[in-house]
């Protein structure tokens, strides 16, 4: 492959948060240190799909899509004087800035608007673990007004309702459901694959953004690293949901950008699709990452530590790929969070099918990240190197990471950091995770690597990988043989 | 950390109260003097009410000096925790709390040393004052170990009831979903190894 390596791509820059560092003190980024370049995603993978934004048309190409999507589906249960709640995570924002999944959402409701009269429409977005996050998202994409100031943010200690499912009761949040009709308004990319595995990975929400306290404790500490998610199915399935359902309208990030939109009344349908695209465009991507032998990670992006991007990959997942975390034959990433409980006293895992936190990663670098995510594990786990006391602080006032500086060093820039990670790490190999668009900032040396993998890497997922992953959904693969799942 | 409440913006709308883990802030007051009060000796710092209060009227503070809130399990018979543990499908040492990174164990020996509810095991440990989401399944299963079944306090929203897990889920829910990738069955054998090294003394 004869790839010519570009200057690296500028993320956006730092964003002002209650959860993260003031932008003022993030002067330096990863980008701008000597010997990084961007190698671009469809230059290594040129069969993912072509973007649609960032283009030319800019969000004007994400509403033409939203609407075109909509068109084939029905919305003929929303009468004129029903109140409808599109339903929208925290995670849409954290996408190329954000304005995509607010424009996606703003077109949903125009479109229910002029499609059925219906005039009473909310907009609830659910959040992580930062309670107040979505609402600087409605604030900074003037969402409130756009939704007559019918727009808010929704947490899992708010208000609940019980939901009975076919496994017993579950929680969800009161204020999701307080309408006729519901709408899901989500995105696609994979993100947490870790914790859902991408079993049912459009109705995770259901499980989890919507959803109380006590449903996400099922999820994460009751029903098993593959079981997890079921709790979604269970929710979305009772009668409850399905009285209030709709449709559901996704935005489709590529590692590469936004290849557009997908709406449907099937919410498994979608899902299906969304599978398969995401299995061959972000399991190229990560699959590829997973070879990397030894890097230094070097996180700086407005997202708490497992949530900075590269490539429209998780740190998380990078972090969690010492095993193929796609395939569920095994059971437990290098990082989950039943992983991190399995760890006994003594920092060692306390049964043998534990696998290790990804080896490839010598030391990582935070020059930018924010709090509100329980993160220890990370720093007990990889030499970790926090860039300047306004970060450390960020760690240290967190009720999530009371111990996290415990175990992290502090340096005063990010040169220094980094010169420190060489040692420490003994590769000059550089990842970048600030979520510069369509590429991925890293070094020279480590670009080279990339480059030399990637082709082999597209063989090893569009023959033997995609195939298996699909056959363990129960997915079925045009143009493949079909095989019993599992 | 802990919890200061700015008298001029609190309008005593008592949300915060309904989402204390540690039920350590209370409205005081009749009608216009309605007021929330922090009570320091058992606030964790958690900032719920910070994050909930619609009117932005508590911030979170440094204290002068940090507070260690923690049970020590030695304290309590070593065989009585395992028990409590085992009971409750969890292995002594597993994380319940990534946030305080608080173990099984220790949750077991609150409740050993009297704890009856969530609210009163946050106290003794920290547990649920870190996120407040993730750790109140194991604290409400460990206490069905002990025969305490706690009620959800009236009017709150701190908790609502015990879930189900993966040792409840029926047989015929668990073969139709085992072809689409929920692998409940080979999770289970993962749990059951995990717990058999109780059994043979393994730590």
């Amino acid at each position: 492959m004869n790839i010519r390596f570009n200057k690296p791509v500028k993320p956006l820059p730092p964003k002002p948060s209650r959860y993260g560092p003031d932008p003022e003190h993030i002067k330096t980024r990863a980008c701008d240190l000597k010997n990084i370049v961007s190698v671009k995603v469809r230059d290594l993978f040129p069969d993912i799909t072509e973007s649609i934004y960032p283009s030319e048309k800019g969000v004007k190409a994400v509403r033409e899509a939203t609407v075109n999507a909509l068109e084939k589906v029905d919305m003929n249960m929303i009468k004129p004087k029903d109140s409808v709640n599109i339903l929208g995570s925290h995670h849409g924002f954290t996408i190329l800035g954000g304005e995509p999944y607010a424009e996606m959402l703003k077109t949903i409701k125009d479109v229910i608007m002029d499609r059925t009269g219906a005039e009473n429409i909310r907009l609830r977005v659910g959040v992580g673990l930062r309670f107040r996050e979505s609402d600087e998202y409605i604030k900074r994409f003037g969402l409130d007004d756009y939704f007559n100031k019918r727009a808010r943010g929704v947490a899992p200690i708010d208000e609940g309702i019980p939901i009975e499912t076919e496994i017993g009761t579950l929680y969800g949040i009161k204020r999701c459901y307080d309408a006729d009709w519901i709408v899901h308004a989500h995105n696609s990319d994979v993100r947490e694959i870790h914790f859902h595995r991408h079993v049912d990975r459009a109705v995770k929400p259901f499980g989890m953004s919507y959803a109380r306290l006590e449903t996400r404790s099922t999820y994460h500490q009751n029903l098993g690293p593959r079981g997890a998610n079921f709790v979604a199915r269970a929710i979305f399935n009772s009668e409850f949901v399905q009285k209030k359902w709709t449709f559901a309208t996704f935005l489709k990030p590529t590692p590469a950008g936004i290849a557009g939109v997908d709406a449907d009344n099937d919410l498994f349908a979608l899902d299906e699709r969304l599978s398969i695209d995401n299995f061959r465009y972000y399991g190229k991507v990560l699959t590829l990452l997973s070879h990397i032998e030894d890097c230094i990670a070097v996180l700086d992006f407005q997202a708490p530590i497992p949530y900075v991007f590269s490539a429209g990959m998780i740190f998380a997942n990078f972090s969690a790929a010492s095993i193929d975390i796609f395939d569920l034959d095994y059971p437990l990433p290098g990082y989950t969070w039943y992983t991190e409980a399995f760890y006994g006293k003594n920092d060692k895992p306390l049964i043998p099918d534990i696998s290790p936190v990804n080896p490839a990663v010598k030391a990582m670098v935070i020059n930018y990240a924010w709090g509100g995510y329980p993160s220890v594990f990370w720093a007990k786990m990889i030499p970790t190197i926090v860039v300047g006391e306004w970060q450390a602080d960020v760690f240290r006032r967190d009720p999530q990471n009371i111990e996290f500086m415990r175990h992290a060093v502090v340096a005063e820039d990010l040169e220094a950091a980094i010169e420190f990670a060489i040692k420490i790490a003994d590769t000059d190999k550089i990842i970048v995770f600030d979520g510069a668009p369509g590429v991925i900032n890293v070094s020279e040396s480590l670009a080279e690597e990339l480059v030399e993998k990637a082709s082999e890497v597209d063989m090893e997922v569009e023959q033997k990988l995609l195939p298996k992953w699909c056959r363990q959904r129960g997915i079925k693969l045009e143009g493949y043989a079909d095989v019993p799942a599992h | 950390m802990y919890a200061e409440v700015d008298v001029e913006k609190c309008t005593g709308c008592r949300v915060c109260e309904k989402v204390c883990p540690t039920l350590s802030i209370n409205v005081v007051g009749e009608k216009k003097e309605k007021l929330a009060v922090v009570d320091l000796d058992t606030c964790a710092g958690c900032g719920a009410c910070a994050e909930r209060c619609q009117f932005e009227a508590v911030v979170l503070k440094t204290l002068d000096e940090p507070k260690v809130i923690s049970v020590d399990p030695h304290s309590v018979d070593e065989e009585k925790i395992y028990e409590l543990c085992v009971k409750a499908s969890l292995h002594p040492e597993q994380i319940i709390c990534y946030c305080t990174g608080t173990r099984a164990e220790e949750v077991a020996a609150a409740i050993l040393m009297g704890a009856s509810s969530p609210e009163e095991v946050s106290r003794m440990t920290g547990v649920r004052t870190g996120c407040k989401v993730e750790c109140i399944q194991p604290i409400l299963r460990l206490l069905k170990a002990a025969g305490i079944e706690p009620k959800p306090l009236k009017d709150g929203w701190q908790w609502y009831g015990i879930t189900p897990t993966i040792w409840d889920i029926p047989e015929d829910v668990v073969k139709k979903y085992s072809a689409r990738g929920f692998y409940f069955e080979e999770d289970r054998a993962l749990f059951k190894k995990l717990l058999d090294t109780i059994k043979a003394g393994g730590e």
